[in-house]
């Protein structure tokens, strides 16, 4: 008898066993809640700050700089004794509100840089959607600060933001007033933010130094103006950081000066 | 010569035959079939356990030919003079599961199998450069247009062929230039499964919204196909559609009709 | 007056929305009790359908075992009921604590249905009482009629309390048109939110699916006394009384599909999105595994006629065939259980140039798989035909031709369905999915004409010998416990599948689920999910009929009179 029930018992598990275990072997995908950015007219700045913790943490890449290192203030800690960012935002320029201030600063970074940081910050503006960017201008005021950035906002200033727009847009004319001097280019372009060249510059990108000797000036050409195309093989995570805006920002005279320039760094 | 007609009748070389057959077919017969490929390993496994429990159904269904079948598993249990077989057997096996376990964790360098939803299911409503469109229902607008159309696949051709060309290729079959390069391969309109099993205005869907734009079930990788809503207006999106169903002679599926219920 | 209503809204606006249940959480909690409840809600609802079938054939052919057998259902059905009503009272509680403000909205709707609920319930248990109490009682002439119209009752109770649940769950699915996020709950009719798109093909399913159900677990239980029996003629009662649980359960199944197909279908038609979620979407996979347990029910329920043959006289003539019958199911399964999609390596999808296999693709597709599924339903009815056949002897002078007829009937019918499926290949979708009407009609056609004819055939059939219930081998009943088992988990993947196309929706895009848990599972811990809602549910039905053993009078009279052990096992 009680093998009969052993048996039947046996029999039940191994069913349900292979029935969980073929359910489990196939590739598991999971229906997530849609995080659509697709803020509408109701949307609290709980759902903003949260969209845009998300967009500054990951897609934006914002981490990539104010966060690590040196190379940009740390936005979510104190910083040398100002606060954390929602607090300070509305002191670094006069007359202008908190949100004002972080708008500019992801609109035209370059317009005042914080003392003691190269103007190395790409226009976020022109790479994400206007209600990513306005996400994570929330995110940065409830850093510390009150959150008033509304839906009203999101429509309001979408002018010349779509990807592709005029070129030269952001930093108001050509980058650095049309010069051709590559050394010029490369600090005030930003490059130095990310690439060592010589003594100067960070380690986010990989060293320019030699860059001569191991690429072509076409190489070079395409790396500056679609930098994702090829990826320095040790730099598969900073995929996406370094900007793709360069076709946009520098002249045609400005980019093969820098392109001859950096071909010839052996 | 009676041995093997007497093994060709006896339930267990039968069995095992059968496995054998279908195994040789699945792999290597189907393969050789005009227009085939290799079947994927899990789609092997899956028939193969379907064929399993088929033979195991044929031996058992029957109460001699159940007997019949076991008499050589006992014997090899049992039978003295399978001694050697016996043996060889207890160490086969384990090392047959400890190869499969083996490969099963080993490290390699190819990704994991992966599962794509090739058509996720599509919003009800997108918004196209921040302009709300329902797409459920929604029919292609130029279609109503019907004696400019073939404007529309001239404009639909040129768009085509100064943007998708590079992967979507000149046959629209997704053997572009850049195609061997992707992971997922760009989408083959040629084939049944694609645009033939879809609403345009899915189609339009994809194009606007892209690879960015695909749910998570679209994962896990990236499909590498632009959200073409920042660099093509609706009208050119419509337009190139229409040159994909015109130029492969696909027709679009099209909307149940509503509203003629039962109850 | 005003201000004490705004003041109360108030407080009611601030109950949380959600609380969260220890150790598992708050979905697996209401999963669970959903879950195990609607097993035990199919299995009372399923075997009073069928204990009145069996009461009726005995009192029309005077044959006393049915009349047991639907007596023996009955009782089990006693401590059934007041499982399904503590399970349904710990969902209530659940729903109530865990997502107050959800059964708040559920509850502004359809109050009145829950009363009636409530009231129709309390009528479906005492007429439970008076149909299984008074059995002995009205046994003979009229008063046995009127004891039958109780089990008519009896069912026309339970059919209306589940029609009224079901409207619940399904305006989550599909709340009519004209209700938005915004509609005041107060203000929308009862009637308009229970005549939702879905409703009526959700009962028409579950009706049905119950009396697939009921006769599983009847089979399996019957299966179980097989193997504890001591005696011959114990062996015979529950090998007989298997027999009859697996022919319902596989007879209900064949007609199952097209109910499915009309809930599927009305799905689409109601949102299109939510029907490609089902059939496309991060579901798709499910199918394959619903395909894959299909075949595992189709494959047991012929294995169990098959084997069953053996003791019946005159089936050897037609043990040739079956194996060709095999074939054709193992092929059909094949066909059915391949994916559209497939699961590759990269290199393997980079061989087959995406990931539709160019050859095996062309089986991927709703054509191929109501083809296979269509044979499949055919071979199984010829599998039943041969196991009504073996033992007779026709002796209508019009026997041969009979046989022809319907032979001619299968053929004619198989080829519809292959016509259609290999034409459905050259059609529009919109066409296509009309094929599948006729692919089904014509296997319906077939199935009724051939059996009206192999009844007039039957008349006055001699035997070949009698069934020799009993001899049966023990593997057969563990293949109808492998069909229970599968039904059971069956009913809680589908389950999971129409709860889980509504996603992030407790109503679909009228109430958002905000809890933590708001995300549908992938299918494997869905599929752990169920196992242990099979588990709980088996566990627990084998209480029961533990129980009804502990109190069973001995229905085995010669048995014990011969000093025979049938006590507990």
């Amino acid at each position: 008898m009680w093998a009969t029930n052993l048996r039947i018992v046996a029999l039940v598990l191994g069913t349900l066993g292979l029935y969980t275990l073929i359910a489990n072997e196939i590739p598991q995908v999971q229906s997530e809640v849609p995080q659509t950015l697709a803020l509408g007219a109701d949307v609290t700045p709980e759902q903003l700050v949260a969209a845009g913790e998300r967009v500054f943490t990951g897609a934006g890449g914002c981490t990539a700089c104010h966060g690590l290192g040196t190379r940009a203030p740390n936005l979510l800690t104190d910083e040398k004794g100002t606060g954390l960012i929602g607090e300070r935002c509305g002191k670094r320029e006069p007359g202008k509100s908190c949100k004002q201030y972080l708008y500019e600063s992801l609109d035209n970074p370059n317009a005042s840089v914080v003392p003691g940081y190269e103007p190395i910050m790409p226009a976020v503006t022109r790479q994400l959607p206007p209600a990513q960017v306005w996400a994570v201008i929330a995110f940065l005021e409830s850093q510390g600060g009150s959150v008033d950035v509304t839906a009203s906002d999101i429509p309001a200033q979408t002018p010349g933001l779509t990807p592709g727009a005029s070129p030269g847009s952001a930093g108001g004319g050509a980058l650095a007033g049309g010069s051709t001097d590559p050394m010029t280019l490369f600090r005030v372009g930003g490059c130095v933010g990310c690439h060592k060249l010589g003594a100067e510059g960070g380690a986010v990108g990989p060293d320019l130094s030699r860059i001569g000797a191991r690429q072509t000036a076409s190489q070079i050409r395409v790396s500056i103006l679609d930098p994702d195309a090829r990826i320095t093989p040790g730099f598969e995570n900073f995929k996406g950081i370094m900007p793709k805006t360069f076709g946009d920002q520098l002249t045609a005279a400005q980019l093969e000066a820098l392109v001859r320039f950096l071909a010839a760094r052996r | 010569m009676n041995g093997i007609r007497a093994a060709i009748r006896h339930p267990f070389w039968q069995a095992l035959a059968i496995l054998v057959i279908a195994f040789v077919a699945i792999e290597f017969g189907i393969p050789v079939l005009p227009d085939s490929a290799d079947v994927p390993a899990s789609v092997v496994l899956q028939y193969m356990v379907t064929v399993l429990v088929g033979v195991l159904i044929y031996v058992s269904d029957n109460e001699q030919r159940w007997t019949q079948f076991r008499e050589p598993i006992r014997a090899v249990l049992v039978e003295p003079r399978l001694t050697p077989v016996r043996w060889s057997l207890l160490a086969a096996v384990p090392a047959l599961v400890g190869w499969v376990a083996y490969g099963q964790v080993a490290t390699r360098v190819e990704a994991p199998p992966i599962l794509r939803s090739i058509h996720p299911a599509p919003p009800a409503e997108i918004t196209f450069r921040s302009r709300p469109m329902t797409l459920t229902g929604l029919e292609n607008p130029l279609r109503a247009v019907r004696d400019s159309l073939p404007d529309f696949v001239g404009e639909g051709k040129r768009i085509y062929y100064q943007n998708c060309l590079p992967c979507h290729g000149d046959h629209l079959d997704g053997q572009g230039h850049f195609a061997p390069g992707f992971n997922p391969l760009p989408a083959n309109f040629q084939d049944d499964g694609t645009i033939a099993q879809l609403t345009e205005s899915f189609v339009f869907w994809r194009i606007a919204k892209g690879g960015p734009g695909l749910p998570r079930e679209g994962a896990p990788w990236n499909s590498a196909m632009p959200a073409w809503e920042d660099f093509l207006t609706e009208r050119e999106i419509w337009a190139v559609i229409l040159f994909l169903y015109e130029q492969t002679g696909r027709r679009p599926r099209t909307w149940e009709k509503t509203g003629d219920g039962h109850d | 007056m005003a201000d004490g209503a705004l003041l109360l809204q108030a407080v009611v606006d601030s109950l949380p929305a959600y609380r969260e249940f220890p150790a598992i959480g708050s979905r697996a909690a209401v999963w669970i009790a959903a879950e195990v409840h609607l097993m035990f809600a199919a299995f009372v609802l399923g075997v009073p359908l069928f204990a009145v079938v069996a009461e009726a054939i005995g009192i029309f052919n005077k044959e006393d075992r049915y009349d047991r057998l639907a007596k023996e259902f009955t009782r089990l059905l006693l401590v059934a009921y007041s499982a399904t009503a503590i399970w349904g009272v710990v969902l209530t509680f659940f729903l109530l604590t865990l997502y107050p403000r959800f059964f708040r909205y559920l509850s502004a709707i359809f109050g009145p249905s829950m009363w009636l609920y409530v009231g129709l319930f309390f009528l479906e248990s005492f007429t439970l009482y008076l149909y299984y109490y008074g059995w002995e009682r009205w046994k003979q002439g009229r008063a046995k009629w009127a004891h039958w119209s109780l089990g008519i009752l009896l069912n026309v109770w339970g059919t209306i309390v589940m029609f009224i649940a079901n409207s619940w769950l399904t305006y989550m699915m599909s709340p009519p048109r004209d209700v938005a996020p915004a509609t005041d709950p107060t203000t929308i009719k009862v009637w308009h939110a229970i005549a939702n798109a879905t409703w009526m093909p959700i009962n028409v399913h579950r009706l049905i699916a119950n009396v697939v159900f009921g006769g599983a677990i009847v089979a399996a239980y019957a299966s179980y006394r097989f193997l504890a029996a001591r005696s011959d003629e114990e062996r015979a009662h529950y090998d007989w009384m298997g027999y009859v649980g697996n022919f319902i359960a596989i007879s209900a199944l064949i007609v199952l599909p097209f109910a499915g197909y009309w809930l599927g279908r009305e799905i689409y038609e109601y949102d299109e999105s939510m029907g490609i979620t089902m059939m496309g979407g991060f579901m798709s996979w499910l199918w394959v595994i619903q395909a894959f347990l299909i075949a595992v029910l189709f494959l047991a329920g012929n294995y169990y006629l098959w084997v069953g043959m053996e003791r019946i006289p005159g089936a050897e003539r037609f043990r040739p065939y079956t194996k060709w019958l095999l074939a054709i199911l193992v092929v059909g399964a094949i066909v059915w259980g391949t994916p559209h999609t497939m699961i590759a390596t990269s290199k393997e999808i980079a061989a087959m140039g995406g990931s539709h296999h160019p050859f095996l693709g062309v089986l991927g597709v709703m054509s191929a798989k109501n083809t296979a599924v269509n044979l499949m339903i055919l071979t199984t009815f010829l599998s039943f035909l041969m196991y009504r056949r073996a033992n007779k002897r026709p002796v209508v002078p019009w026997a041969r031709t009979g046989t022809q007829i319907q032979a001619a009937m299968f053929i004619v019918a198989a080829a519809v369905v292959l016509f259609y499926g290999i034409r459905g290949y050259f059609v529009e979708a919109i066409v296509r999915i009309g094929y599948s009407v006729y692919q089904v009609l014509a296997v319906l056609a077939c199935i009724v004409g051939v059996t009206v004819i192999d009844v007039m055939l039957g008349r006055g059939a001699v035997s070949r010998g009698d069934i020799q219930w009993g001899k049966m081998p023990p593997r057969s009943q563990y293949a109808l416990f492998i069909l229970a088992v599968t039904f059971t988990w069956l009913m809680g993947l589908m389950g999971f599948a129409r709860s889980g196309i509504r996603q992030h929706w407790h109503v679909w895009q009228v109430m958002r689920d905000t809890s933590t848990s708001a995300a549908t599972p992938a299918l494997g811990y869905a599929a752990e999910m169920i196992s242990v809602c099979v588990l709980i549910f088996l566990a627990l039905v084998a209480f029961v009929f533990w129980l009804g053993g502990l109190a069973e009078k001995p229905t085995f009279v010669q048995t014990e009179a011969t000093g025979g052990v049938h006590v507990g096992h």
